[in-house]
């Protein structure tokens, strides 16, 4: 293998990307543990070395003394030509074994888009994609991340998928694969509280599009709940955090302040996934930041949390944070912002150390619309924290919105460009003599509908009407100070029917896979017309599982996991949504 | 403030990561450190850092080079310790020293060849010896360069200085060769190792720069003796 790597490494764009040997990567003695465990993340190195939960997971299962976590990542197309035409499997970072050699296979599911990656690497890897025709010889797949919320995509390809958070459960998933038995390591999976295993459920549709129901065989439970750690403060946080020799997307120190979200946006799935809302203490995170700092070398720390501004002492944080490290020359970031003035204050205080844009998310151009959707965010809001930031000099500010959200008419559309319009005039004003710096990003997405939110019923616009909307927008923002930004309406659309999809569309992801997609989160990689291929030879209609409403009263792919939100319940949301009720 | 001179090893382990990613990884690694390093003034104060000329990924140097400025005074031994604790394998500091106070920058820049040696098989040493020679006897050597922007090409017949086989056991053939390097021009290893055709044998073709020299200073002086004659001459200043 060392050996094929020499040739191969000179040949391949970023060869550092499966070379490992970081600062803080562990590698242990095989014969020392009774379970290895690769955890796989289906996105390019740069990516998903910048994602935190694989971090936890590599030092939760690392600081066990019976087990060993490994990473990989999918390797580039370049990389893949290379392995595949020299018959090399797929292999990890740490010690350059073979993914199949593991005891299990952790895979996190961060977005729809990566779901072919994740099918790619495990065929690189030599395991058979669908987890019927797997073997006693074969590791155990798991998976699990966001993208959980609604396995039934996916549900084919694994034989666990962790709904909900996996601190503890990774243990447990470790401890069933030391079985090395496959049969009886399934029987324990099944045992794991939150864990869905797929071959315990039949998949019955009733209907095109999303509509069936999913009943478990053989005394499996009906309802999934999700699974969640009690003690955010208590729970295991990683401070020696990998540091990557190459750049990634974040190369920083990331401390979670807080996870969850009480902030209710309609649309947004955050609270299904991540709730309860849970909490670390200053003291808890001074001293992760302290150790991070010093156990990485990295000169900016990042606080992630959903909104971070609605963290009980933000300010106190902030405040503690900038006071210590910012004469050592380290910056603290700040990514998720509210729509106030409060924010910008706060994003005063860091700006000492670092500047960086600000970025808000209206998400729609009325009142009304903001109410349908529940976007507790007025245009005086906006302006405040517009006005806040220009006169603590910012001149460039990034605006997030949706377009074809339920109910939306021309007129919302319009208000999108008015508003940004009236922004731009009042930046000039604001700005003074500094006018010719304002710059307004202005980046707008088609709205998505997302299983356990009040909106999972709701369709998403057509493509045309997409592109109607898109050009209402354009032609309103002409302004030189406005940069205008759109997600691809085709990727909203197949994200969509994947994001809402049953078991059905798993054979699409696999016709997809099959044709030659994979990375299709990459613009230069996502091919359209593949999928639409790929859709037709599953026998099943982009259409149907993006485009249509669903009946309240219809039985849902996902029901059978349970997020906490009673199905009553997000339908009431959902009408008070219609009838434009904002609380 | 006193400014510390590093000669370090880029190994196997650290061979497929960029210059860009060392100089990364060393300033991650001396915060870790917590050499009490001299910032830059301004909005995003980084440290004071200077290199030799870069190593191309994939090629590994145990004459490579760079310059820190100290706040206040560490003994040179006591950084590379210090440094050597927090690197990941792959890179190690091999010898640390003070620049002589009465200059107040090291210059890199005076560096103007680099020695390789190259090991490869699949190729008789003396077919290799025949290559050279023939290599060696044209006016003229064009490469093409370009990368990411046009393509052009140029002579590095003047760049190569010397090439020579050193040995052969196994069937593998060792090679050393000097080529010129810096701001005036230079050749690549690369492209020499492309020239004689070594990457066609079995395809395995290691490169490791041995040395550093600056040829208008006294004749070729490899770095650490530049060391020994500065702690002769001045002392060991910490």
């Amino acid at each position: 293998m060392d050996l094929d790597l020499d040739v191969i490494l000179p040949r391949v764009q970023k060869p550092a990307r499966y070379t490992g040997g970081e600062w803080n990567a562990i590698r242990k003695d095989p014969a020392s543990v009774r379970a290895r465990v690769a955890l796989c993340y289906p996105d390019s190195y740069e990516v998903g070395m910048s994602h935190l939960g694989l971090q936890v997971l590599y030092h939760v299962l690392n600081s066990h003394p019976d087990f060993a976590a490994e990473r990989c990542f999918a390797p580039w197309p370049d990389m893949e030509q290379e392995l595949r035409s020299r018959n090399l499997p797929l292999f990890s970072l740490e010690s350059r074994t073979p993914l199949r050699e593991f005891d299990a296979i952790g895979i996190t599911l961060p977005y729809e888009l990566t779901y072919t990656n994740v099918l790619n690497m495990l065929d690189l890897a030599g395991v058979p994609v669908r987890a019927a025709d797997r073997g006693p010889g074969d590791p155990l797949i798991v998976g699990g991340g966001p993208g959980a919320v609604n396995p039934e995509p996916l549900a084919a390809f694994f034989d666990g998928i962790l709904i909900g958070e996996g601190e503890d459960a990774i243990l447990e998933i470790a401890e069933a694969a030391a079985l090395r038995d496959r049969r009886a390591a399934l029987d324990s999976l099944a045992q794991i509280e939150g864990m869905y295993v797929p071959s315990l459920y039949r998949h019955a549709p009733a209907g095109p599009g999303p509509l069936g129901v999913v009943t478990p065989l053989n005394g499996a439970p009906v309802h999934i709940p999700r699974r969640f750690v009690a003690d955010l403060d208590a729970a295991l946080f990683p401070t020696h955090q990998i540091v990557p020799f190459i750049e990634t997307v974040h190369s920083r120190v990331t401390l979670e302040i807080m996870r969850g979200c009480t902030r209710g946006c309609r649309f947004c799935q955050a609270h299904a996934a991540y709730a309860p809302r849970r909490q670390r203490s200053i003291e808890t995170i001074l001293r992760q930041a302290e150790e991070a700092v010093a156990a990485t070398g990295y000169d900016e720390i990042s606080l992630l949390a959903f909104t971070s501004v609605d963290y009980h002492d933000i300010e106190g944080l902030v405040s503690a944070l900038v006071e210590r490290f910012g004469e050592r020359g380290i910056g603290v970031a700040l990514p998720s912002l509210r729509v106030d003035a409060f924010s910008v204050t706060l994003a005063n205080k860091i700006q000492e150390v670092r500047k960086s844009g600000l970025t808000f998310a209206p998400e729609a151009g009325t009142q009304r619309l903001r109410d349908v959707i529940r976007k507790q965010v007025t245009e005086d809001d906006l302006f405040a924290a517009a006005d806040a930031a220009f006169s603590s000099g910012w001149h460039r500010i990034k605006l997030y919105f949706m377009i074809g959200l339920p109910t939306e008419t021309d007129e919302d559309v319009e208000a999108i460009g008015d508003l940004v319009n009236r922004l731009v005039a009042f930046g000039r004003g604001a700005l003074g003599t500094r006018r010719g710096r304002l710059q307004i990003g202005v980046s707008v997405a088609a709205f998505v509908p997302k299983p356990h939110t009040p909106f999972q019923w709701m369709a998403q616009d057509e493509m045309e009407v997409i592109a109607h909307k898109q050009r209402i927008i354009q032609r309103a923002l002409r302004d030189r100070a406005i940069k205008l930004s759109w997600t691809d309406p085709k990727v909203s659309a197949l994200e969509a029917s994947i994001s809402r999809g049953d078991r059905r569309i798993g054979d699409a992801i696999e016709a997809a896979w099959r044709m030659g997609s994979t990375f299709d989160a990459w613009n230069e990689r996502f091919d359209f017309e593949r999928w639409q291929r790929a859709f037709q030879e599953a026998g099943v209609a982009i259409h149907d599982y993006a485009n249509t409403p669903l009946g309240f009263d219809a039985p849902l792919a996902w029901d059978h996991v349970d997020c906490g939100n009673e199905k009553d319940a997000l339908r009431r949301e959902a009408e008070r949504a219609l009838s434009g009720e904002a609380i | 403030m006193a400014q510390i001179i590093c000669q370090y090893r880029k190994g196997d382990d650290a061979r497929w990561i960029s210059h860009l990613d060392v100089k990364r990884t060393l300033e991650r690694a001396m915060r870790r450190a917590q050499l009490p390093l001299a910032l830059t003034e301004g909005h995003n104060p980084h440290p004071k850092l200077s290199f030799g000329p870069p190593l191309s990924v994939g090629i590994t140097g145990s004459a490579e080079m760079f310059a820190i400025h100290l706040e206040s005074t560490l003994a040179p031994d006591a950084v590379k310790e210090r440094l050597n604790a927090q690197l990941p394998p792959g890179l190690q500091i091999l010898e640390a020293w003070v620049l002589p106070g009465y200059r107040k920058k090291e210059t890199f820049g005076e560096i103007d060849v680099a020695e390789y040696e190259v090991m490869f098989g699949g190729i008789g040493a003396d077919e290799v010896e025949a290559r050279i020679a023939d290599l060696l006897a044209r006016e003229q050597l064009m490469v093409q360069r370009g990368g990411d922007r046009p393509e052009r090409s140029i002579d590095v017949r003047p760049f190569i200085l010397t090439v020579s086989v050193m040995g052969s056991t196994d069937g593998e053939v060792s090679l050393r060769m000097r080529l010129r390097t810096g701001s005036h021009g230079g050749a690549r290893p690369q492209e020499i190792v492309e020239l004689l055709g070594l990457h066609e044998g079995d395809g395995l073709v290691r490169c490791h720069r041995t040395g550093l020299y600056a040829s208008q200073q006294e004749t070729p002086r490899p770095a650490a003796q530049t060391r020994r004659r500065w702690s002769q001459t001045r002392g060991r200043r910490s």
